[in-house]
């Protein structure tokens, strides 16, 4: 942009500014939910935050399809909290999951990779509520050295199951299952389809939905086991998925919806399966699938086969059945066994895959997880603002400290570049669901200083034309001249820093450095537009060209010394 | 030049006297740029000053190491409020009793109603950050902002130790990208000697910053690293802004027996020294009132470790672009190309017609009388900038 413009009319750039402003006003309270404030991220607003970070085997990056794929299903058990504002977010190979709230717990345990259980089967039936199910044979049995076991029925008990609340055997492991809750149960229509998502109170309608189908399908009641069972529709996406409780009875659908099942409570955790592969077994010439138990899951195992020889074994994946093969021996010592059925190498693989992660493409560790509480994120943000605040407080005393009243004009240029910024803010969170965070708030404390600068970059160069002798008034447009390209090139660099760090930084720094982008270019169109002209229309003013006012009457001085060729002493006050 | 404490205050200033005898003051003559402070012809001082400064950060780093923060060696850490009648002490008890071990360490930080107590310990797991929350709980009753005694007033963060890794690997990554980025940027806006002396001083910046935190025992975190970065790429900025004023004072030096190239640059040095000390006093300020309200209000976290950071760096970065870069390039430029053989034919023309005494190089520079070459040859404002690019290279 050549100088000229910037002197021409520099109440129209300062008009083009105001209605930048008043667009990006309106449309903070004119559209959304019209309310002006940024969206926080959990350590200003208190929440939980977990990372989780992909592990392959041989340590090389997780495809972009198996992270999407984990991160669908993460985010469907996050929605089963329904805590409104969840997020399940990837980057790089990490996906982290916010959950805003003091419910830690719950969205700790999210993180957990497999969320499969292995259940003793009670009853099977083919569906009977929705559509029509797939032709499709059930899973074959399990045993090394058995027959195949193909389409062979299952030896389900009549419908005279045991009521497993009163003689289910004790949890198998060591673990710590949660507490069966009493709960009322109402007489229950089948679960409504999901509603779209979107609807604002999507997550807590999804809440409820969960709970009300806790109430039919896990309930120990033998009656609403039956009711339960006759009204299972098998074609409808499940509310539960992998929200059940371990630690009740369930009735659901097998994964392929031929079949539905009630089972009992949980005896395995997937996370005692310690290895599942899938091979071909040669004297069989048949694909099968081979798990390998943990310590406590392998005496777990013994027991849950021994107890139900010739009957089935349910694998529960998120609340699905994936396999549901006869126990073809029992007791199974020493924690090892296979299923075998009709596989083909592809599915004996998928099979190994599901049961050694859950329902996750890829094993997952937890790199952070951190809680913070209301209070602290309370503390956090007031001590960011207040930071803020003490920050623009002492750059505009100093700025009119060395620039006298033309540290007005720097500090007006901050004040309407932080009303952009914030507006801007509160924008993308909404747009883009960005949110600020403490990182992003020391973003925006940095960016005073660096927006300050293209002040005193211009004022130097101001300076430096006057000591050559040239008036305030013809000084200044010459000096906005060349600052502009000072200016330019310097911004540039940290632009060049602020996208670098945003693509290719972890963590919290994305924040960081979008706030300071940001910043960095607002400060670029502040000064073209603000800035500038304002310091235009002073050049002209005789009230500005005082060097009582701007300050620079000790480089007039200078400037006149050397012109003159002789010294003379000034008193400078300061 | 005083000797600057890298921690000190502001930027070290020459203190040498002046070439010429103006009646300004101090103050003065660095408010106006016309300080003729011998920069550059006092090299092989500053030159000095920085190896010691590297020498001392480098041992520093191989001997003492860093304080690694929690995020590298993994672990946990549980926050609850604290009241008046909350010690550490007995924090430290309930903590034992609940788990049968003791905690790695327990402080109180922040303060009023923002005060916590930080109960740092090795990894635990979900179960028993469970039994820790609920024994803390039980014994003190923690309020959360509104007043209500919740045990939701009770942070917790466990972290495993390869994520400080993680993110430090990335870090290195973006640094990488950003220097090459920086430097062919740099070398297409003005030209590659100054991207290869901005660069020297952009490591000369990471170098001093690491060894001070090494040397002070400040905690090394992740939003410390990050810190580091974008201090990076303030110091790049301030380098440019005076290197812009650098190019502008040295275009069309080599074809007039006038002036020196180490002249026209300590002259630009001078003339934005002003500058410099602004930007890092308008840098630091924010920075400082951070830093104080964050350790004041939250005692750590975030927000304290990335201004130290900063406030570090840039104290380092402000002193290393004028008095580190700017050397650096004017020896870049008198061993290899023209500039040598151009500044011995200004000084044996001096010599040799003895109009001027034979000063040392750039001595008396900013105060040197007469009109400077004029600007008339300067672009106009948006051109492109026509700095001479010589051939040889090393």
């Amino acid at each position: 942009m050549p100088p000229s413009q910037g002197s021409a009319h520099p109440f129209r750039l300062l008009g083009v500014y105001a209605a930048l402003l008043a667009v990006i006003y309106a449309l903070v309270f004119f559209t959304g939910d019209k309310s002006p404030t940024p969206k926080l991220g959990i350590d200003l607003q208190g929440g939980t935050r977990v990372t989780l970070t992909a592990r392959t085997p041989d340590g090389s990056n997780p495809s972009q399809d198996s992270l999407k794929k984990a991160q669908e299903i993460i985010e469907n058990r996050v929605n089963g909290l329904g805590v409104s504002g969840s997020e399940v977010v990837i980057d790089g190979s990490n996906i982290v999951i916010t959950v805003p709230g003091d419910d830690s717990q719950q969205a700790r345990a999210l993180a957990t990779t497999a969320k499969l259980y292995i259940r003793p089967v009670l009853a099977a039936t083919p569906p009977q509520a929705g559509g029509a199910a797939p032709e499709a044979p059930p899973t074959g049995g399990t045993a090394p050295q058995a027959p195949p076991a193909d389409g062979q029925d299952p030896q389900a008990p009549a419908t005279d199951a045991p009521a497993p609340a009163t003689d289910a055997p004790a949890p198998a492991d060591g673990e710590t299952t949660p507490a069966p809750q009493s709960r009322v149960f109402p007489a229950q229509a089948p679960p409504t389809p999901t509603p779209s998502p979107g609807s604002p109170t999507f997550q807590e309608q999804q809440a409820k939905e969960i709970a009300d189908a806790k109430a039919l399908r896990q309930s120990t009641d033998q009656a609403v086991q039956q009711v339960a069972m006759a009204s299972m529709d098998c074609t409808v996406p499940d509310p539960l998925a992998g929200n059940d409780d371990p630690a009740l009875p369930l009735v659901t659908c097998s994964q392929d919806g031929t079949e539905v099942f009630l089972l009992g409570p949980s005896r395995i955790d997937g996370q005692e399966i310690a290895d599942a592969t899938s091979g071909l077994n040669p004297q069989q010439a048949r694909h099968e699938v081979n798990l390998e138990f943990k310590g406590s899951g392998s005496d777990a195992w013994a027991d849950l086969t021994g107890e139900y020889l010739n009957q089935r074994v349910a694998f529960v994946l998120d609340s699905e059945v994936v396999s549901a093969p006869v126990v073809q021996q029992g007791p199974q010592l020493g924690g090892r066994t296979s299923i075998s059925g009709s596989f083909n190498a592809d599915s004996a693989a998928e099979l190994a895959n599901t049961l050694k992660y859950g329902s996750l493409p890829l094993s997952f560790q937890t790199s952070e997880a951190e809680t913070v509480s209301a209070t602290l994120g309370l503390s956090s943000l007031k001590a960011g603002l207040l930071a803020g605040a003490v920050g623009l407080i002492a750059v505009l005393m100093y700025c009119l400290l060395v620039y006298r009243l033309l540290g007005f004009l720097a500090g007006f240029s901050l004040v309407v570049a932080g009303f952009a910024v914030y507006g801007i803010i509160v924008l993308l969170g909404r747009w883009m669901s960005f949110t600020l965070d403490l990182a992003g708030i020391a973003g925006l404390i940095i960016g005073i200083g660096l927006t300050a600068d293209s002040f005193v970059v211009f004022f130097e160069r101001i300076k430096d034309e006057m000591r050559e002798g040239r008036s305030f008034r013809s000084a200044v447009p010459r000096g906005w001249g060349r600052a502009q390209r000072t200016n330019l090139s310097g911004k540039t660099v940290s632009l060049i820093a602020s996208v670098v760090l945003y693509l290719l930084a972890a963590g919290q720094v994305k924040g960081f450095a979008f706030t300071l982008g940001i910043t960095t270019v607002l400060d670029v169109i502040v000064l073209y537009l603000v800035t500038a002209p304002l310091m235009m229309l002073a050049a002209r003013s005789p009230f500005w060209a005082k060097p009582s006012v701007n300050g620079l009457g000790v480089v007039q001085q200078i400037a006149r010394e050397r012109g003159a060729g002789q010294v003379r002493p000034k008193e400078m006050s300061r | 030049m005083t000797n600057a404490n890298p921690t000190g205050e502001s930027v070290a200033l020459d203190k040498a006297e002046p070439a010429s005898a103006p009646h300004h003051t101090f103050l003065e003559r660095l408010y106006t740029g016309t300080g003729g402070f011998p920069i550059i012809s006092r090299r092989k001082f500053f030159y000095t000053l920085a190896a010691i400064f590297l020498l001392v950060s480098l041992l520093s780093i191989a001997v003492r190491g860093f304080t690694l923060g929690i995020d590298f060696t993994g672990g946990s850490r549980i926050q609850i409020p604290a009241t008046d009648e909350i010690t550490t002490q007995q924090v430290e008890d309930v903590y034992a009793e609940a788990l049968g071990h003791g905690p790695v360490s327990v402080q109180r930080v922040g303060s009023g109603a923002s005060a916590t107590i930080q109960v740092r310990s090795e990894a635990l797991d979900v179960a028993q950050i469970e039994q820790v929350q609920t024994a803390l709980f039980d014994r003190f009753q923690p309020k959360d902002a509104s007043g209500e005694v919740t045990r939701n007033a009770i942070s917790f963060a466990e972290i495993s130790e390869t994520w400080g890794g993680q993110i430090t690997q990335k870090a290195l990554i973006a640094l990488a990208v950003f220097v090459v980025l920086t430097m062919i940027y740099i070398a297409i806006r003005f030209e590659r000697d100054m991207s290869i002396a901005a660069i020297v001083s952009l490591f000369f910046n990471l170098i001093v910053t690491a060894g001070i935190y090494s040397l002070v025992g400040f905690e090394v975190t992740p939003a410390a690293v990050i810190g580091l970065l974008t201090i990076l790429g303030f110091v790049l900025y301030d380098n440019v802004v005076v290197f812009d004023k650098v190019e502008e004072n040295t275009r069309g030096v080599l074809h007039l027996k006038k002036r020196t190239y180490a002249e026209q640059a300590n002259l630009a040095a001078n003339q934005t020294l002003m500058r410099s000390i602004s930007t890092t006093v308008i840098g630091i300020l924010p920075i400082i009132g951070m830093l104080v309200i964050a350790v004041w209000l939250l005692g750590v976290g975030t927000l304290k470790d990335l201004a130290l950071v900063q406030l570090v760096g840039m104290i380092v970065g402000a002193y290393s672009s004028i008095f580190f870069a700017v050397p650096v390039l004017v020896s870049i430029k008198e061993r290899w190309g023209p500039v040598a053989t151009h500044t011995k034919k200004v000084l044996d023309k001096r010599a040799g017609i003895g109009v001027a005494p034979r000063v040392p190089v750039g001595a008396s520079a900013g105060a040197a009388r007469g009109p400077r070459p004029t600007d008339a040859g300067a672009p106009r404002p948006g051109s492109r900038p026509s700095g001479k690019r010589h051939k040889r290279r090393h």
